[in-house]
Protein backbone atom coordinates (compact mmCIF):
# COMPACT_ATOMS: atom_id res chain seq x y z
CA UNK A 1 0.00 0.00 0.00
CA UNK A 2 1.95 2.78 -1.05
CA UNK A 3 -0.12 5.86 -1.67
CA UNK A 4 1.23 8.25 0.69
CA UNK A 5 2.91 10.78 -1.53
CA UNK A 6 3.27 13.58 1.33
CA UNK A 7 6.47 12.75 3.67
CA UNK A 8 8.23 11.09 0.91
CA UNK A 9 12.53 10.83 -0.03
CA UNK A 10 13.33 8.93 -3.22
CA UNK A 11 16.32 8.45 -4.05
CA UNK A 12 18.60 7.40 -7.21
CA UNK A 13 21.77 6.16 -7.43
CA UNK A 14 23.69 4.41 -10.48
CA UNK A 15 25.73 1.66 -9.81
CA UNK A 16 27.85 -0.33 -12.13
CA UNK A 17 27.04 -3.85 -10.82
CA UNK A 18 24.82 -6.28 -12.06
CA UNK A 19 21.34 -6.33 -10.02
CA UNK A 20 22.10 -9.49 -8.47
CA UNK A 21 25.24 -8.05 -6.43
CA UNK A 22 23.34 -5.04 -5.97
CA UNK A 23 20.40 -6.90 -4.44
CA UNK A 24 22.87 -8.86 -2.18
CA UNK A 25 24.05 -5.97 -0.44
CA UNK A 26 20.18 -5.35 -0.06
CA UNK A 27 19.34 -8.83 1.36
CA UNK A 28 22.85 -10.36 2.61
CA UNK A 29 23.26 -9.79 6.47
CA UNK A 30 26.96 -10.27 6.06
CA UNK A 31 27.15 -7.78 2.89
CA UNK A 32 24.94 -5.39 4.50
CA UNK A 33 26.20 -4.06 7.44
CA UNK A 34 29.30 -2.95 4.92
CA UNK A 35 27.09 -0.41 4.07
CA UNK A 36 24.46 0.17 6.48
CA UNK A 37 24.55 -0.17 10.48
CA UNK A 38 26.67 -2.23 13.04
CA UNK A 39 24.72 -5.15 13.04
CA UNK A 40 21.78 -6.85 11.09
CA UNK A 41 19.61 -9.86 11.07
CA UNK A 42 18.05 -10.00 7.72
CA UNK A 43 15.56 -12.10 6.84
CA UNK A 44 14.81 -11.38 3.38
CA UNK A 45 11.50 -13.16 2.51
CA UNK A 46 8.39 -11.97 2.12
CA UNK A 47 6.33 -11.87 5.69
CA UNK A 48 9.89 -11.98 6.96
CA UNK A 49 11.54 -9.54 9.72
CA UNK A 50 14.65 -7.45 9.89
CA UNK A 51 16.37 -5.70 12.55
CA UNK A 52 19.82 -3.76 11.89
CA UNK A 53 21.38 -2.24 14.89
CA UNK A 54 22.42 1.50 13.34
CA UNK A 55 24.85 2.63 15.96
CA UNK A 56 24.68 0.37 18.80
CA UNK A 57 22.15 2.42 20.13
CA UNK A 58 19.40 3.29 17.53
CA UNK A 59 17.69 0.03 16.01
CA UNK A 60 15.29 -0.51 13.24
CA UNK A 61 13.24 -2.74 12.38
CA UNK A 62 10.27 -4.22 10.04
CA UNK A 63 8.89 -6.26 7.65
CA UNK A 64 9.36 -7.69 4.40
CA UNK A 65 6.47 -6.92 1.98
CA UNK A 66 7.83 -7.98 -1.63
CA UNK A 67 10.70 -9.55 -2.19
CA UNK A 68 11.29 -10.13 -5.79
CA UNK A 69 15.11 -10.85 -6.25
CA UNK A 70 16.75 -8.89 -8.36
CA UNK A 71 14.59 -6.11 -8.63
CA UNK A 72 12.46 -5.26 -5.99
CA UNK A 73 12.03 -4.76 -2.49
CA UNK A 74 9.31 -3.11 -0.10
CA UNK A 75 9.66 -3.58 3.82
CA UNK A 76 7.95 -1.59 6.68
CA UNK A 77 11.09 0.96 8.50
CA UNK A 78 10.43 2.32 11.78
CA UNK A 79 13.06 2.69 14.48
CA UNK A 80 12.59 0.56 18.12
CA UNK A 81 11.05 2.79 20.84
CA UNK A 82 10.78 6.36 18.72
CA UNK A 83 7.71 7.56 19.45
CA UNK A 84 6.83 8.55 16.12
CA UNK A 85 8.80 6.54 13.63
CA UNK A 86 7.99 2.94 15.06
CA UNK A 87 8.94 -0.03 13.60
CA UNK A 88 5.91 -0.29 11.12
CA UNK A 89 4.86 3.39 10.54
CA UNK A 90 6.61 4.08 7.35
CA UNK A 91 7.58 1.88 3.98
CA UNK A 92 10.94 1.51 2.25
CA UNK A 93 10.89 0.74 -1.60
CA UNK A 94 13.92 -0.13 -3.39
CA UNK A 95 13.87 -0.72 -7.46
CA UNK A 96 16.71 -1.87 -9.53
CA UNK A 97 16.60 -1.50 -13.15
CA UNK A 98 19.52 -2.68 -15.69
CA UNK A 99 20.23 0.46 -17.56
CA UNK A 100 23.13 0.27 -20.47
CA UNK A 101 25.08 -2.67 -18.07
CA UNK A 102 24.60 -0.51 -14.66
CA UNK A 103 22.43 -0.79 -12.04
CA UNK A 104 19.80 2.16 -11.07
CA UNK A 105 18.75 1.76 -7.50
CA UNK A 106 15.78 3.72 -7.00
CA UNK A 107 14.80 4.13 -3.09
CA UNK A 108 11.34 5.84 -2.06
CA UNK A 109 10.91 6.20 1.70
CA UNK A 110 7.11 6.87 2.51
CA UNK A 111 4.75 7.46 5.18
CA UNK A 112 6.90 9.85 7.04
CA UNK A 113 5.10 12.27 9.85
CA UNK A 114 4.40 15.06 8.81
CA UNK A 115 3.57 16.78 12.21
CA UNK A 116 4.39 20.35 13.54
CA UNK A 117 8.08 21.46 13.03
CA UNK A 118 9.44 21.25 16.82
CA UNK A 119 8.55 17.77 16.81
CA UNK A 120 10.23 16.53 13.45
CA UNK A 121 13.67 18.85 14.92
CA UNK A 122 13.83 16.46 17.36
CA UNK A 123 13.19 13.31 15.46
CA UNK A 124 15.78 14.86 13.67
CA UNK A 125 17.98 14.99 15.89
CA UNK A 126 17.77 11.42 17.22
CA UNK A 127 18.42 10.31 13.58
CA UNK A 128 20.76 12.53 13.14
CA UNK A 129 22.74 11.14 16.39
CA UNK A 130 22.63 7.91 14.94
CA UNK A 131 23.04 8.76 11.70
CA UNK A 132 26.64 10.52 12.74
CA UNK A 133 27.68 7.58 14.81
CA UNK A 134 27.44 5.59 11.91
CA UNK A 135 29.55 7.68 9.69
CA UNK A 136 31.96 8.33 12.08
CA UNK A 137 31.96 5.03 13.33
CA UNK A 138 32.18 6.77 16.31
CA UNK A 139 30.75 4.05 18.88
CA UNK A 140 31.50 3.93 22.65
CA UNK A 141 33.63 1.39 23.20
CA UNK A 142 34.25 0.63 26.69
CA UNK A 143 32.99 2.61 29.82
CA UNK A 144 30.58 5.91 29.74
CA UNK B 1 18.88 41.47 0.83
CA UNK B 2 22.54 40.34 1.46
CA UNK B 3 21.58 38.71 5.01
CA UNK B 4 19.04 36.08 3.54
CA UNK B 5 21.25 34.74 1.67
CA UNK B 6 23.88 34.54 3.95
CA UNK B 7 21.21 32.51 5.65
CA UNK B 8 20.41 30.17 2.88
CA UNK B 9 24.37 29.68 2.26
CA UNK B 10 25.06 28.66 6.38
CA UNK B 11 22.20 26.53 5.86
CA UNK B 12 24.61 23.87 3.70
CA UNK B 13 27.79 24.89 5.29
CA UNK B 14 25.91 24.48 8.76
CA UNK B 15 25.26 20.78 8.08
CA UNK B 16 28.21 20.08 7.87
CA UNK B 17 29.40 22.12 10.91
CA UNK B 18 26.44 20.30 12.72
CA UNK B 19 28.02 16.56 11.76
CA UNK B 20 31.03 17.21 12.74
CA UNK B 21 29.86 18.72 16.03
CA UNK B 22 27.89 15.85 17.61
CA UNK B 23 30.42 13.15 16.06
CA UNK B 24 31.45 13.44 19.74
CA UNK B 25 30.05 11.32 21.93
CA UNK B 26 30.79 13.73 24.77
CA UNK B 27 29.51 16.76 22.63
CA UNK B 28 26.27 14.57 22.22
CA UNK B 29 25.82 14.48 25.95
CA UNK B 30 26.29 17.91 26.61
CA UNK B 31 23.59 18.62 23.75
CA UNK B 32 20.96 16.48 25.14
CA UNK B 33 21.63 18.31 28.73
CA UNK B 34 21.06 22.02 27.48
CA UNK B 35 18.45 20.21 24.88
CA UNK B 36 15.00 20.59 26.89
CA UNK B 37 16.48 23.37 29.07
CA UNK B 38 19.05 26.54 28.87
CA UNK B 39 21.79 25.44 31.58
CA UNK B 40 24.77 27.63 33.03
CA UNK B 41 28.46 26.60 31.81
CA UNK B 42 28.64 25.68 35.92
CA UNK B 43 25.62 23.13 35.53
CA UNK B 44 27.19 21.61 32.37
CA UNK B 45 30.39 20.54 33.99
CA UNK B 46 28.93 19.69 37.22
CA UNK B 47 26.98 16.75 34.78
CA UNK B 48 29.91 15.56 33.39
CA UNK B 49 32.47 15.46 36.82
CA UNK B 50 35.33 13.22 34.71
CA UNK B 51 36.15 16.38 32.23
CA UNK B 52 38.61 18.73 33.02
CA UNK B 53 36.53 22.62 32.63
CA UNK B 54 38.82 23.31 29.62
CA UNK B 55 37.53 19.97 27.71
CA UNK B 56 34.15 21.09 28.72
CA UNK B 57 34.06 24.48 27.36
CA UNK B 58 36.22 23.31 24.70
CA UNK B 59 32.89 21.41 23.64
CA UNK B 60 30.82 23.76 24.16
CA UNK B 61 32.98 26.18 22.02
CA UNK B 62 32.70 23.63 18.73
CA UNK B 63 28.45 23.66 19.64
CA UNK B 64 28.15 27.07 19.63
CA UNK B 65 30.50 27.73 16.78
CA UNK B 66 28.06 24.52 14.73
CA UNK B 67 24.90 26.50 15.43
CA UNK B 68 23.46 24.01 17.75
CA UNK B 69 23.74 25.27 20.93
CA UNK B 70 23.00 29.26 21.78
CA UNK B 71 25.04 31.16 24.26
CA UNK B 72 23.86 33.72 26.40
CA UNK B 73 25.87 35.88 28.66
CA UNK B 74 24.60 37.66 32.13
CA UNK B 75 26.68 39.21 34.26
CA UNK B 76 30.10 36.90 34.30
CA UNK B 77 27.73 33.55 33.73
CA UNK B 78 27.10 32.06 30.36
CA UNK B 79 24.07 29.94 29.48
CA UNK B 80 23.51 27.61 26.72
CA UNK B 81 20.70 26.24 25.32
CA UNK B 82 20.27 23.77 22.07
CA UNK B 83 18.64 25.59 18.81
CA UNK B 84 16.75 22.54 17.46
CA UNK B 85 16.18 24.13 14.45
CA UNK B 86 20.19 24.29 13.11
CA UNK B 87 19.50 20.23 13.05
CA UNK B 88 17.37 20.25 10.20
CA UNK B 89 13.81 18.55 9.99
CA UNK B 90 13.31 15.13 9.67
CA UNK B 91 13.41 14.88 5.89
CA UNK B 92 16.20 16.22 5.41
CA UNK B 93 18.06 13.93 8.04
CA UNK B 94 17.05 10.82 6.51
CA UNK B 95 17.80 11.76 3.07
CA UNK B 96 21.48 12.47 4.08
CA UNK B 97 21.41 9.16 5.73
CA UNK B 98 20.25 7.02 3.02
CA UNK B 99 22.12 9.48 0.59
CA UNK B 100 25.63 8.76 2.39
CA UNK B 101 24.51 5.09 3.17
CA UNK B 102 23.85 4.48 -0.76
CA UNK B 103 26.79 5.93 -1.69
CA UNK B 104 28.49 3.37 0.38
CA UNK B 105 26.63 0.25 -1.36
CA UNK B 106 27.48 1.71 -4.42
CA UNK B 107 31.28 1.54 -3.78
CA UNK B 108 31.25 -2.16 -2.17
CA UNK B 109 28.85 -3.21 -5.56
CA UNK B 110 31.36 -1.89 -7.74
CA UNK B 111 34.18 -3.00 -6.28
CA UNK B 112 32.63 -6.71 -6.25
CA UNK B 113 31.48 -6.65 -9.32
CA UNK B 114 34.92 -5.60 -10.52
CA UNK B 115 36.83 -8.65 -8.56
CA UNK B 116 34.11 -10.83 -10.23
CA UNK B 117 34.68 -10.08 -13.09
CA UNK B 118 38.27 -10.03 -12.73
CA UNK B 119 37.68 -13.29 -11.80
CA UNK B 120 36.49 -14.55 -15.13
CA UNK B 121 38.62 -13.08 -17.47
Amino acid sequence: MIEDLAGAIEITQRIEAPPEIVFAYLTDSRRFVKWMGVGAELDARPGGRYRIDVDGEHIASGKYQVVEPPRRLVMSWGWEGHPTVPPGSTTVEITLTLEKGATVLRLRHLGLPDEGERRQHTEGWRLYASQLAVATTDRPSSGP
Amino acid sequence: MPRMQVRTRNRYAGLEAAMEAIASPRRRQILRLVWGAERSAGEIAATVPDVTWPAVSQNLRVLKNSGLITERRQGTHRYYKADRKALGPLEVVLRQMWTRDLGRLRELAEAEAKSSRRGHD
